[in-house]
């Protein structure tokens, strides 16, 4: 018995010269804790945006707020365990980068009721982000934007092939948006719902399969992660693929009316300033749905499959490539 | 600091539930059963349903537990009935499972902090209503895993429970003594996965979240507390299983903490944990040795002949 009192000590004594590591960073500047799900590039510019939106309200990192950056790898166990380690280490502010981390952080800030910030969640009311000492930015796709670009690219399409992952709320949501939607433009949806990123290469292959007359993503993490894959096959095929973000359309995709991350990022710093200074509590402002899109396209993939753009929509589009 | 420790070892109670569940079918049966990567996520689920719908918090302990054991039964007839391997039965259960949660709670459920969870209703309120969420949170999950604890103890002890040991031991025992074998391995994995939901559902309640994907890596959580608890008492034999998978869970709630707080690059978290665990192990096995050798040291080797 002895020895494992000596055991669990020593790991008790580690744990101690962790924390305490932890807290001499800390003085007296507030720290921002940022619990990102995982590292993907939207994701990623949303946490650069968040932290140009804080240094354009003339904060400086390490003279007003100090960051601990954590990201998750996509584990909902490690996002709760970093929320509950911001709280214990008394951050000043939390922010939470896509729905399940936003989540965790905002079950574990109840305990000292400090202020959640979100970016990067569809929808925030179905996930009840939307009351409480909380705030942030949405990522609502732009649906009806989109359905319009396809139409407008390809006049005689008639089937949207759309993958998603069920366990993804964001996604879910958005289906029901596009399903909504599609007749309006003459489109039908099929979608097909996958559980994991093993499964999306067999989707798209019955989606080929069944004959859609392009595809459309959404910003769903599991589907997006293995983009390259999927423009592998439709390429073959002949067959467009629609981002739903410039990112997308950076990495093959042939266009996209979709939101910058960001520049979501940015509005969402610009909130956490105003709670940091002190300014206004983040109960008191409600969260925000970007508004403006942009119409992104990747001229060597539409070149590729000889799509035409039509000269309106060539007008407002941002080519998008990477340098 | 405190709140550091406070909210490390509410985990490691909280995550115990789950470590007895695979001590259980680990280390006492023999049997390396999936299902909990299911049955985790479904007491989860079942939980986060029932009190957006206003059930009682504590209630929805006690239902996590029935469907929990329902999963674990589910394993077992495939298992014992249909005769399919022990992995595969478990994979399958797992499986079906996904499927079955997303089907129970619609999507991923997020629980609005005007609902109340077995932390802050009324009568653990009434108990503990002077101390802080985080304490409160310590001190309930602490009682829940002491409870299953004691019970689990006094289970092994009867003769059901004796019967359910001898069965990882020495399975032909069991039928010597003209016991189904079958049927005390289903008990073992009703009893298991009951536990691990039961985490699934406390874990949501703390969480105030049910995502379907937090059932992945459950399976090896389990094993890591199991194995990283019983490597420490393997010396002590007074120590009991139940104890050594608390331990386990609280030690690999410190090493995650420990790499978060550390202040290293956020992608090197995992990595940090392996190498933590991996000092834990050789630790324990280290110190085994040494005191062995120390041992003859003490009492020189003697002939055989004597």
């Amino acid at each position: 018995m002895k020895k494992f009192t000596k055991i669990l000590c020593a790991a008790l004594a580690l744990m101690m010269i962790c924390a305490f590591s932890a807290c001499s960073k800390e003085n007296k500047i507030p720290v921002i804790g940022i619990n990102q799900y995982g590292e993907h590039p939207s994701l990623d510019n949303c946490r650069n945006g968040f932290l140009q939106g804080l240094a354009d309200a003339g904060l400086v990192e390490g003279e007003d707020f100090t960051v601990d950056y954590q990201n998750a790898g996509f584990d909902d166990d490690i996002a709760g365990d970093i929320a509950s380690s911001f709280s214990a280490n008394n951050v000043a502010l939390m922010c939470g980068i896509a729905t399940n981390s936003a989540v965790s952080c905002y079950a574990a800030a109840e305990d000292k009721d400090i202020p959640v910030i979100f970016t990067a969640v569809s929808d925030p009311v179905q996930a009840k982000l939307d009351s409480g000492n909380i705030t942030g930015t949405s990522d609502k796709l732009p649906v009806e934007a989109q359905l319009d670009l396809i139409r407008s690219i390809q006049p005689d399409a008639k089937t949207i092939g759309i993958i998603y992952t069920t366990s993804e709320p964001n996604s879910v949501s958005t289906i029901a948006d596009y399903q909504a939607n599609a007749a309006d433009y003459g489109f039908t949806i099929d979608a097909i719902g996958v559980t994991a990123q093993n499964e999306v290469t067999q989707a798209v292959d019955t989606l080929i399969n069944r004959g859609v007359d392009c595809f459309s993503n959404l910003t769903d993490n599991t589907v997006v992660g293995v983009l390259a894959s999927i423009l592998e096959k439709t390429n073959d095929a002949g067959i467009p693929v629609y981002g739903s973000e410039v990112e997308q359309v950076k990495g093959g995709c042939v266009a996209a009316a979709g939101i910058d991350y960001y520049a979501l990022g940015r509005q969402t710093g610009a909130m956490a300033a105003k709670v940091l200074k002190g300014e206004a509590s983040a109960s008191e402002i409600p969260y925000e749905t970007i508004s403006e899109y942009g119409i992104y396209i990747n001229s060597e993939a539409l070149a590729a499959l000889s799509l035409e753009l039509p000269a309106d929509v060539a007008e407002k589009a941002v080519e998008s490539k990477d340098a | 600091m405190l709140d550091l420790i406070v909210s490390t070892l509410t985990q490691g109670f909280i995550y115990a539930l789950l470590s007895y569940g695979v001590y259980i079918t680990y280390k006492i049966l023999d049997f390396p059963d999936l299902t909990v990567d299911g049955s985790f996520p479904l007491g989860a689920a079942v939980t986060a349903l029932l009190l957006v719908n206003g059930v009682n918090p504590y209630l929805t302990l006690l239902v996590a537990l029935a469907v929990g054991a329902l999963a674990g039964l589910v394993t077992g007839l495939i298992h014992v009935k249909l005769g399919v391997r022990d992995l595969l039965a478990g994979i399958i259960t797992m499986t079906a499972l996904f499927s079955i949660n997303l089907q129970i709670a619609g999507s991923n459920l997020s629980v609005e902090r005007a609902i109340d969870t077995i932390f802050n209703a009324p009568p653990t309120m009434a108990l503990f209503g002077g101390c802080s969420l985080i304490v409160r949170k310590l001190i309930v999950s602490m009682i829940l895993a002491l409870i299953f604890k004691v019970l689990l103890d006094l289970y092994f002890k009867t003769k059901n429970g004796l019967l359910l040991r001898a069965v990882g031991d020495n399975s032909t025992l069991v039928t010597s003594l003209a016991k189904d074998r079958g049927f005390v391995k289903i008990l073992g994995l009703v009893i298991s996965n009951a536990l691990v939901a039961l985490a699934g559902c406390v874990v949501c309640q703390e969480q105030r979240a049910f995502s379907s994907t937090m059932g992945t890596g459950q399976v090896v959580f389990g094993l890591a507390t199991v194995i990283i608890g019983t490597t420490i008492f393997k010396k002590f034999d007074f120590v009991k299983g139940t104890t050594a998978a608390i331990v386990g869970s609280i030690l690999y709630k410190i090493c995650i903490q420990c790499a978060i707080n550390l202040g290293l690059p956020a992608n090197l978290l995992k990595l940090i944990t392996a190498v933590l665990f991996l000092v834990i192990l050789v630790l324990g096995n280290v110190k085994k040795g040494s005191l062995k050798k120390f041992g003859e040291r003490l009492a020189p080797k003697t002939g055989k002949g004597r």
